[in-house]
C-alpha cells in the first residue's frame, strides 16, 4: 500500500492551463485524496515530440521522477494523456532488465535507483475508480444543461497491451464519468479519433484538417460541449476550432457538479465560451 | 517535403528490429491514419521503405505523424509503424532534420526541464487563481541537465 499519491501536472497545464490545475485540485480534494505536488518534478519528455527523438532520454527522466515517488512511497497521479502514456510505457519497458540496469546506471549519479514498485494513475482512472454511488454522492450541483461529446483523446487507450487503463475500442470510463456526474452524454466513441495536436506545429493545415473530421461528429451529435481527460485535446479543440464547441476538462465538469465556485473552473478564460 | 526519396542512400541494409519486416502490406494500418487520410504520412509506405532497405531518416514527412498509435492497434501482425516512425525521427534528429518547433522544445528542456515557458499570462492566471507562482528546483534543473549528457537528446543536432 502506498502512502497517498504525487501529483504531476506536467508542463501545459500549469503554464498554459492553469485553470485546469485549479480545478483538478479542487476535484482531488473533495475526494479525500492526499496528492501533494511531485517534488523534482520536469518534463516528462512528451511522447509525440520529444520521445521521439531521443528514446533514452524519455526513459532516464520517466524513472527518475518514478523512483522519487518510489522512494517517498507514493503513486503518480498525472492530469494528461501524454504525460501518463509517457510514464504507463516507460515502467513497460524498464521491466527488461538491461534497460532499467542502463537506466539506473544514470541515475545512480543523482542518487536515485528505479525498481518498478510504483503506480501510476490518470485522473479519468482515479474518479472512475471511485464508482457511481460515491461519485453520485460527490455531486450537488445540477449540469444536466451540459450535453457532452466525450472525446477520451489517444493516450489513454492506444498503444494497447503496454498496461494503459482504458480499452481502444468504445472507451466508457469518460462518458461514464459524465453521467455520474449528472451530464448528458450525446455521443458515443466507437474508434476514437486523434485530434490532430501533435502535428499543430509541424503542419497547421494538416492538423486542422484532422481536427474538422473530429469536431465535425461531435458537432452533428446534439452536444453542446466537447469533454475530454487530456490538456492536449483541449488545447487542441479551445484554440483551433474556428466555429466550434467549447470543451470542457474533466475536473472542470467534475468541479461543476460538486458546487466549485466559478473562480476555481475558471471557464472565463476558455477561448470559445460556454453557454450553459 | 511532402515527397519520400526513393533509393537515396547507398549504405548497407538494417534491420535493427525484424518485427518492421513482417509486414504483409495490407494498409490497414494506412485505413486508420488521420494524417494519411489528409495527406500527410502513409504508415505502410514507411514500413515498405524501410524492409526494402530505401528508408530515409531525413524525409520531412515522416514529423507528420500526430503519435496517435492508430496503425498499431490496428496492424494484425503488431508491426507497429508508429514505432518505426519515432526511430527513423531518431535518426534524422542527430543529422540535423528535426523540425523547429521540436528543436525549441527540446533547448528548452534542457536548459529548464520543462517543455512550455511560463509566460506574463501564466503569471497572471496563476495570481487570479490563487495558485502558487512557479518555480523550477536548481536541483531539477541540473539533473535534466546530467540526463540529457549521458543520452540521445544531447546529440540531437541543434540550429
Ligand atoms: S504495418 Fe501492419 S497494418 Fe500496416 S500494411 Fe503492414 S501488416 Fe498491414
Ligand atoms: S501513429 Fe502516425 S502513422 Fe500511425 S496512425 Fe497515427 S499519425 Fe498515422
Amino acid at each position: 500500500m502506498s502512502d497517498g499519491s504525487y501529483l504531476f501536472r506536467g508542463c501545459l497545464i500549469p503554464t498554459r492551463l492553469p485553470y485546469l490545475e485549479s480545478s483538478s485540485k479542487y476535484v482531488i480534494d473533495r475526494m479525500g485524496i492526499d496528492a501533494k505536488d511531485l517534488p523534482g518534478a520536469s518534463c516528462c519528455v512528451e511522447p509525440i515530440g520529444l520521445k521521439t527523438i531521443a528514446e533514452d532520454t524519455w526513459m532516464v527522466t520517466v524513472a527518475r521522477m518514478l523512483a522519487i515517488a518510489e522512494r517517498d512511497g507514493r503513486d503518480v497521479l498525472t492530469l494528461c494523456n501524454g504525460c501518463y502514456l509517457s510514464f504507463v510505457e516507460a515502467m513497460h519497458v524498464l521491466r527488461t532488465k538491461e534497460r532499467a540496469d542502463k537506466v539506473n546506471e544514470v541515475l545512480d549519479q543523482i542518487g536515485l535507483e528505479y525498481k518498478g514498485d510504483v503506480k501510476v494513475r490518470h485522473i479519468l482512472d482515479l474518479v472512475h475508480s471511485l464508482g457511481e454511488e460515491r461519485l453520485r454522492a460527490l455531486v450537488s450541483t445540477d449540469v444536466s444543461m451540459v450535453h457532452v461529446a466525450p472525446h477520451t483523446g489517444c493516450h489513454v487507450l492506444r498503444p494497447s497491451g503496454i498496461g494503459l487503463v482504458e480499452i481502444p475500442y468504445a472507451p466508457r470510463m469518460l462518458a461514464d464519468v459524465a453521467t455520474w456526474s449528472g451530464a448528458r452524454v450525446d455521443h458515443s466513441e466507437e474508434w476514437p479519433e486523434c485530434c490532430g495536436g501533435g502535428v499543430s506545429s509541424i503542419d497547421e493545415t494538416l492538423s486542422s484538417k484532422m481536427l474538422e473530421r473530429v469536431t465535425g461528429r461531435y458537432k452533428g451529435s446534439g452536444a453542446n460541449c466537447i469533454l475530454t481527460p487530456c490538456p492536449f485535446c483541449f488545447s487542441q479543440f479551445d484554440l483551433r476550432q474556428k466555429e466550434g464547441l467549447p470543451v470542457l476538462y474533466i475536473s472542470e465538469l467534475l468541479a461543476m457538479a460538486m458546487g466549485a465556485p466559478a473562480n476555481v473552473v475558471g471557464l472565463k478564460y476558455h477561448r470559445i465560451r460556454t453557454n450553459f | 517535403m511532402r515527397k519520400s526519396r526513393i533509393g537515396a542512400d547507398d549504405k548497407p541494409m538494417r534491420f535493427e528490429d525484424e518485427r518492421f519486416l513482417m509486414c504483409h502490406q495490407c494498409s490497414q494500418c494506412s485505413g486508420v491514419c488521420p494524417s494519411e487520410r489528409q495527406g500527410g504520412i502513409n504508415p505502410r509506405e514507411i514500413v515498405m521503405r524501410y524492409a526494402a532497405g530505401i528508408a530515409d531518416p531525413s524525409d520531412g514527412v515522416l514529423w507528420l505523424c500526430t503519435m496517435c498509435h492508430s496503425c498499431a492497434e490496428r496492424c494484425q501482425l503488431d508491426v507497429r509503424p508508429a514505432e518505426l516512425i519515432s526511430m527513423l525521427r531518431q535518426e534524422g534528429a542527430e543529422k540535423g532534420s528535426c523540425p523547429r518547433s521540436f528543436q525549441e522544445e527540446a533547448k528548452l528542456f534542457m536548459r529548464t526541464g520543462l517543455s512550455f515557458p511560463s509566460t506574463g499570462l501564466t503569471k497572471k492566471i496563476r495570481k487570479e487563481m490563487g495558485l502558487p507562482e512557479l518555480v523550477q528546483d536548481a536541483r531539477t534543473v541540473e539533473d535534466i541537465a546530467l540526463i540529457a549528457s549521458k543520452t540521445r537528446l544531447g546529440r540531437v543536432r541543434l540550429e
